[in-house]
C-alpha cells in the first residue's frame, strides 16, 4: 500500500528523471521486457525536474553527493563541497606517494583512483545486521534485525562523519582526517571497521532474542 | 426573557440544528429543468438568436453581457446552467413505506460500495472459472497484454460521484487492488466491458508543446530563445549556432558570475547531455532568486532553447532526463502557531 508520509509539490503521477546518457543511446533491440514497459510508461507520464545536485557529467556521483549533504552544516553546501574535493585530493596525493615509493612488483596492487577507494571504503564499513530496541514485559531488549540497503549506507556514512568530527586533534583539518579514515577503511582497519565488528558481535550475542522480531 | 445557556441535546435539536445539505425531490428538479429550458428560449429571443440552436457557451456569453460583474470569484458571478450541474445528485430514499430498506446491504452504511465490491469479485470468480475450463480442455490461454500505459483508473472523487457515497482512502485502495487483480489474470478479456467502466484514457500526447523554429540574425547565424524559472529567479537565454562554447550571463562571463562549480555544472548540463559543448554560444539574462535558483532558471531556459536545434527523439530524451520540467518547489509559508513552516514552538511543560 502506498501511503504518502509527507506531501510533495509534485503530483503522485510524476516519475523520477533518468540522467544517464548511455541508457538513451542503447538501441531498442537490447532492452528487456521490463525496460520496454518502463519506457512506454515514461512516454505517457510527466517527469519531475532534475535536482541541482544531479547532472549527467562524469564527475557527479550520487554517493559523493549524499556524503557531501551529510557533511554539510547549516546549509553551507559550498564549504562541504570544497572539503569533499580536498579529501579526494588528499587521498590521491597519499596514494601517489605510496605508489612512487613502492617496489616494482607492488606498484600494480596500489589503487590510485580516489572514487574507487571511497566506494570500497563505504562498502567495507556497511554493517550487515543491526540492532533495534523492542520492549517486552517492561524490559527493553536489543534484538538483531536485518537492515535495508539505504539504512546500511546511511549508517556507514554517519559513522565515518562522527568519527572524523570527534576523535581528532584540535589542529587537524577535516579533509586530512577523513582521507586517513577512508584509507584505513579501504584496508579493513581503523575505528569505523572496529565499530562495525562490535555491532556484529553484539548482534551475535543477542541471537537468542531474534524471535522477538515480528516483521 | 431568560435565555437558556446550558441546553440539553433534545432542546438543541428542537431549536433548529443543521440537518445536512438540503434534500430536493424529483418533482422539484423536473420543474427546475422546465424553467431552465423556458428561460433559455427567452434569452435566445432577447439576444436575437435562434432558440433551437442556443448552446451553453452562448448562454454564458449572454449572461456575462447582460449582467456584468467585477467579482473575482467566478463561482460568485451570475450564472445560468442546467439544473443537473447546479444541484448535486442525491440518493433517492432507500426504504419503503413500511420502513424496510430496498437494498440488502443497506445496514452496512455504504450499500453501493459493498455491492460494487461483490460484483467485481463475482466477475473475478467468473474469469477464474473460465480459465479452469480452458485448462481442462487444454486450450491456450489468451495472452494479449492490455496497454496499461494509455489508461488510468478512476480517482477517488470520481468514484464517489459515481456511487453517490463518501468513501475512505482505505476503501478506494482496496477497490483498485481488486481491479488490478482482475486485470492481471490472462482471461480478463471476457470482462473487458465491465473494466472499461472504471478506467479512463490518458492523453498520450504529453508533447503538446509547440517547438519554435530556428531564427536567423543579420550575420546569418541561427539562434533560438528560451525562458526559464526556478523559485523566484527568471531567466532568458539566447543560443547561437557555430560558436566556441562561450557563455555570458548579464554581460559577465560564467567563471566570474558563478564561482561555485555546482552552478556551472548545472549550466553545462543540457549541452553535455546532448554532446554539444563546444558548438554553441549562449547569452543569458537572469534576475531574482539566489545563486542556485538563478543557475536552475538558466538551465531550464537553455534546455528550452536547445529544443529547436535538436531532433524530436532527443527532445523526448531531454524530457525524460528532467531537463524540460519547471521545478515547482518553492519556499513553504510559515503557519500561525508554529515558528516556521514545519518547526513548532519549543514545548514547555509549564
Amino acid at each position: 500500500r502506498i501511503m504518502p508520509v509527507r506531501w510533495s509539490r509534485y503530483d503522485p503521477s510524476y516519475l523520477e528523471p533518468e540522467v544517464n546518457k548511455e541508457l538513451y543511446q542503447k538501441p531498442s533491440e537490447k532492452l528487456t521486457e521490463e525496460e520496454r514497459e518502463q519506457m512506454e510508461l515514461k512516454a505517457v507520464r510527466p517527469i519531475k525536474a532534475a535536482p541541482p545536485t544531479l547532472s549527467s557529467s562524469v564527475f557527479s556521483d550520487p554517493m559523493i553527493s549524499k556524503f557531501t549533504n551529510m557533511m554539510m552544516k547549516n546549509g553551507n553546501k559550498v564549504l562541504a563541497r570544497s572539503l569533499m574535493s580536498q579529501t579526494l585530493e588528499a587521498i590521491k596525493r597519499k596514494q601517489l606517494e605510496k605508489y612512487h615509493k613502492a617496489p616494482e612488483n607492488e606498484k600494480e596492487t596500489i589503487e590510485c583512483n580516489p572514487y574507487i577507494i571511497f566506494h570500497q571504503a563505504l562498502k567495507n564499513c556497511q554493517p550487515i545486521i543491526g540492532l533495534s530496541n523492542i520492549t517486552r514485559g517492561g524490559k527493553t531488549y536489543q534484538v538483531p534485525v536485518p537492515l535495508t540497503d539505504n539504512r546500511k549506507r546511511f549508517l556507514a556514512m554517519k559513522w565515518l562523519i562522527t568519527e572524523c568530527r570527534e576523535n581528532k586533534h584540535r589542529r587537524t583539518m577535516m579533509p586530512e582526517k577523513l582521507s586517513q579514515e577512508l584509507l584505513l577503511a579501504f584496508n579493513n582497519e581503523g575505528p569505523v571497521i572496529k565499530k562495525k565488528h562490535v555491532l556484529h558481535k553484539m548482534a551475535e550475542a543477542n541471537r537468542a532474542y531474534a524471535h522477538f522480531r515480528w516483521w | 426573557t431568560l435565555r437558556l445557556i446550558c441546553t440539553t441535546a433534545a432542546v438543541q435539536r428542537k431549536n433548529g440544528g443543521a440537518s445536512g445539505p438540503e434534500k430536493y425531490t424529483e418533482a422539484f428538479i423536473k420543474k427546475q429543468i422546465e424553467e431552465f429550458n423556458l428561460g433559455k428560449r427567452h434569452l435566445a429571443n432577447m439576444m436575437g438568436e435562434d432558440p433551437e440552436t442556443f448552446t451553453q457557451e452562448d448562454i454564458d456569453r449572454a449572461i456575462a453581457y447582460l449582467f456584468p460583474s467585477g467579482l473575482f470569484d467566478k463561482q460568485a458571478r451570475p450564472m445560468m446552467k442546467h439544473p443537473t450541474e447546479i444541484f448535486p445528485e442525491q440518493r433517492k430514499i432507500q426504504w419503503g413505506e413500511d420502513g424496510r430498506p430496498f437494498h440488502f446491504l443497506f445496514y452496512t452504511g455504504k450499500p453501493s460500495y459493498y455491492s460494487l465490491m461483490h460484483e467485481t469479485y463475482e466477475k473475478l470468480l467468473n474469469v477464474q472459472k473460465h480459465q479452469d475450463q480452458l485448462t481442462v480442455q487444454d486450450l491456450p490461454l489468451q495472452k494479449e497484454k492490455r496497454n496499461l500505459a494509455g489508461s488510468r483508473w478512476l480517482t477517488k472523487i470520481e468514484l464517489e460521484e459515481m456511487l453517490l457515497e463518501k468513501l475512505s482512502d482505505d476503501d478506494y485502495s482496496r477497490f483498485i487492488q481488486l481491479l488490478q487483480k482482475l486485470v492481471a489474470l490472462p482471461c480478463a478479456d471476457i470482462e473487458e466491458e465491465y473494466i472499461q467502466k472504471f478506467s479512463k484514457e490518458v492523453p498520450v500526447q504529453l508533447q503538446k508543446v509547440v517547438i519554435d523554429p530556428l531564427q536567423f540574425d543579420e550575420r546569418g547565424v541561427a539562434f533560438s530563445t528560451g525562458e526559464g524559472k526556478r523559485k523566484t529567479a527568471r531567466a532568458t537565454a539566447v543560443i547561437y549556432d557555430n560558436g566556441t562554447g562561450k557563455i555570458t550571463v548579464n554581460g559577465i562571463d560564467i567563471l566570474h558570475y558563478f564561482p561555485v562549480l555546482q552552478d556551472r555544472e548545472q549550466l553545462l548540463f543540457p549541452f553535455q547531455f546532448l554532446g554539444r559543448i563546444g558548438k554553441h554560444d549562449m547569452v543569458c539574462t537572469v534576475s531574482g532568486g539566489g545563486r542556485s535558483a538563478q543557475a536552475g532558471a538558466i538551465r531550464l531556459a537553455s534546455a528550452k532553447a536547445l529544443r529547436s536545434f535538436v531532433t524530436e527523439k532527443e527532445v523526448e530524451f531531454m524530457r525524460q532526463a528532467g531537463l524540460l520540467t519547471a521545478d515547482p518547489r518553492v519556499k513553504e509559508r510559515k503557519k500561525p502557531g508554529q515558528e516556521g513552516p514545519r518547526r513548532k514552538f519549543t514545548w514547555k511543560k509549564r
